[in-house]
């Protein structure tokens, strides 16, 4: 083998992009860091945070302290529940206006079209006002329902079953096959890189949800980790060990999940950020 | 056949239809065109927290246009919109090409980058702060190594705070648009840079004349989604400065919040959130006429 010269430009390159995954870490690691020291302990000086004392002794305060697992555990459970119903909701809606002709067709696909338009935040108060009277706060509910009829995934849904071959819904319909069966023996299993990109999409955005959880659930056995963590984290306002280890323990489950399904959740987040 | 019998016919024909649209159609109007018409309702009257109400006419709006605070937040949005969709473009853009040049280690690059996207913000806030943080916070610890003297204060002034936020949102954030340019490198074909260097041209000249032309369509739609994005920005900002200092950083969501939910006041909060939903639809069909006439 002829042994390449390495160029200057490629060392260069290497050098800007070790550089910048550096930058992009070094919190990170900074964080998980942290969280092994002793609370208390001094962080004061770079060299204290690769020296010892290191101890696992915050996690359990932190597990001790407050329902982390609990947190999680509603984080995991309200994104799938959100997840799937939302793939079987808007791929029925979406079936219905790629195959059928019905009156009200074009109105009622339109009032879903601007909808596509309402930023959620546009709506917090008239929700909120919704919630309370129906005896909905605090509960999971209040976390699963406003997100689940999304004209974003009905649409993304929409565009795909209509890419499909017309012919396969012609020799089904021969075979006498009804519409609903079709939908579910045809479509959905030949569209299930669109399915795959929508429920990632929709799990990372309900995983990731914000503003409506923190104002609609203030019961700490409800909480998802957005809003239990800042809850946690300020009684800890000037010791960094202890919410660093409450960061740590939150975001394990999520970037083993990300380190297993990456390349689908990249294909996933870019099918769905481009279609849609 | 009589008429009546069609149309019968015909209807059972739309019955499958019409049944695969209600689950949707339902829930879409309790609890978003229903609470959409409903906060409009609110917003013209003195709506107290326990259903007392009273109509106010357009007293809530006229109020908003004396508010000093209001200005300044819906500026400070404004204002992040300007200095962050920019930022957001450009190095999404970057790190997706050195992403994907053929490099050792190319997969673990690209993890680092995108991981922070999977975060919650609560984590990315909690660690921001106390990367920013005085007394042994990161940031200051490292200056420290390389000689600095004194702890930067960086969520005590204006400007420094607003690099803060923008930092974080930055660090956060742009691994999406990273991956929406990667898919868009990737469609590009060998072949143009392949005649490209036959023709002489060398690396800077193929990037000004293949690759930003071919991503043309992925740049539009990446600013399209920033802008909107940060439109909305509220939760990284509210929970690494709270608005501050002295409300420097506090955005229009946060002000909205703030009426709505610390005061209390749902008829003033929902005028708010109806100009917000106007200006953000005012900006959206200025984007979507400029993508029409571009492509």
């Amino acid at each position: 083998m002829v042994h390449k010269k390495v160029s200057p430009g490629k060392i260069a390159l290497y050098t800007v992009t070790i550089f910048l995954a550096l930058l992009w870490v070094v919190s990170l690691i900074w964080m998980i860091l942290v969280s092994f020291k002793p609370s208390g302990s001094g962080v004061l000086s770079v060299r204290s945070w690769f020296s010892p004392p290191f101890s696992i002794d915050n996690y359990y305060y932190v597990l001790e302290h407050a329902p982390v697992i609990l947190w999680i555990w509603n984080s995991v459970f309200v994104a799938t529940v959100t997840t799937i119903c939302v793939l079987l909701i808007c791929s029925m809606a979406a079936f219905a206006f790629s195959q059928g002709r019905f009156p009200g067709y074009r109105i009622i696909f339109w009032i879903i079209m601007a909808g596509l338009m309402v930023p959620g935040e546009a709506i917090l108060v008239p929700l909120y006002i919704l919630f309370r009277d129906l005896g909905l706060l605090d509960s999971y509910e209040a976390l699963i329902f406003p997100s689940i009829a999304v004209p974003f995934g009905m649409i993304l849904l929409k565009q795909f079953f209509d890419g499909l071959p017309k012919e396969l819904y012609e020799a089904a319909k021969i075979d006498g096959c009804g519409t609903y069966r079709m939908l579910f023996v045809i479509t959905l299993p030949l569209s299930r890189s669109a399915l795959a990109a929508l429920g990632i999409f929709t799990f990372l955005g309900s995983w990731k949800e914000f503003i409506w959880p923190f104002i609609s659930i203030t019961d700490a056995v409800k909480m998802t980790i957005p809003i239990g963590i800042p809850f946690f984290n300020s009684e800890y306002n000037a010791d960094y060990t202890i919410p660093m280890a409450a960061n740590v323990i939150v975001s394990v489950p999520a970037v083993i999940v990300f380190l297993i399904f990456q390349k689908q959740i990249i294909k996933g987040v870019s099918f769905s950020g481009i279609k849609g | 056949m009589n008429k009546t019998m069609k149309w019968k016919q015909k209807s059972m024909a739309y019955m499958p239809y019409y049944v695969l649209l209600l689950p949707f159609v339902s829930t879409y109007i309790l609890f978003m065109l229903y609470p959409l018409i409903q906060g409009f309702i609110v917003s013209f009257y003195d709506w107290e927290i326990l259903g007392e109400k009273a109509y106010v006419g357009l007293k809530n709006y006229i109020d908003l246009f004396h508010d000093p605070v209001f200005y300044s937040s819906l500026w400070h949005t404004i204002l992040f919109v300007l200095l962050s969709v920019p930022l957001l473009v450009v190095v999404g853009l970057g790190l997706a090409m050195i992403i994907h040049q053929p490099l050792k280690g190319q997969i673990i690059f690209r993890l680092i980058f995108f991981i922070p996207t999977v975060l919650t913000v609560s984590v990315v806030a909690s660690v921001w702060s106390a990367v920013l943080g005085s007394y042994g916070g990161m940031a200051n610890t490292i200056f420290r190594m390389f000689g600095a003297s004194q702890d930067i204060l960086w969520l005590n002034n204006p400007t420094l705070a607003w690099i803060s936020v923008i930092v974080v949102t930055l660090w956060w954030t742009v691994g999406f648009n990273m991956i929406l340019y990667l898919a868009g490198l990737q469609d590009i074909p060998d072949e143009l840079y392949e005649a490209a260097r036959i023709d002489g041209a060398n690396g800077w000249q193929s990037f000004i004349h293949i690759t930003v032309p071919s991503l043309r369509r992925i740049t539009l739609l990446v600013t399209f989604l920033q802008v909107v994005a940060s439109f909305k920005i509220f939760s990284q900002v509210y929970l690494v400065t709270t608005g501050g200092p002295a409300g420097s950083t506090r955005t229009i969501i946060q002000y909205i919040y703030e009426v709505g939910f610390k005061k209390y006041e749902f008829g003033p909060s929902s005028a708010m959130s109806y100009i917000f939903f106007f200006v953000l639809l005012v900006v959206s069909m200025i984007q979507f006429r400029i993508s029409k006439e571009r492509s």
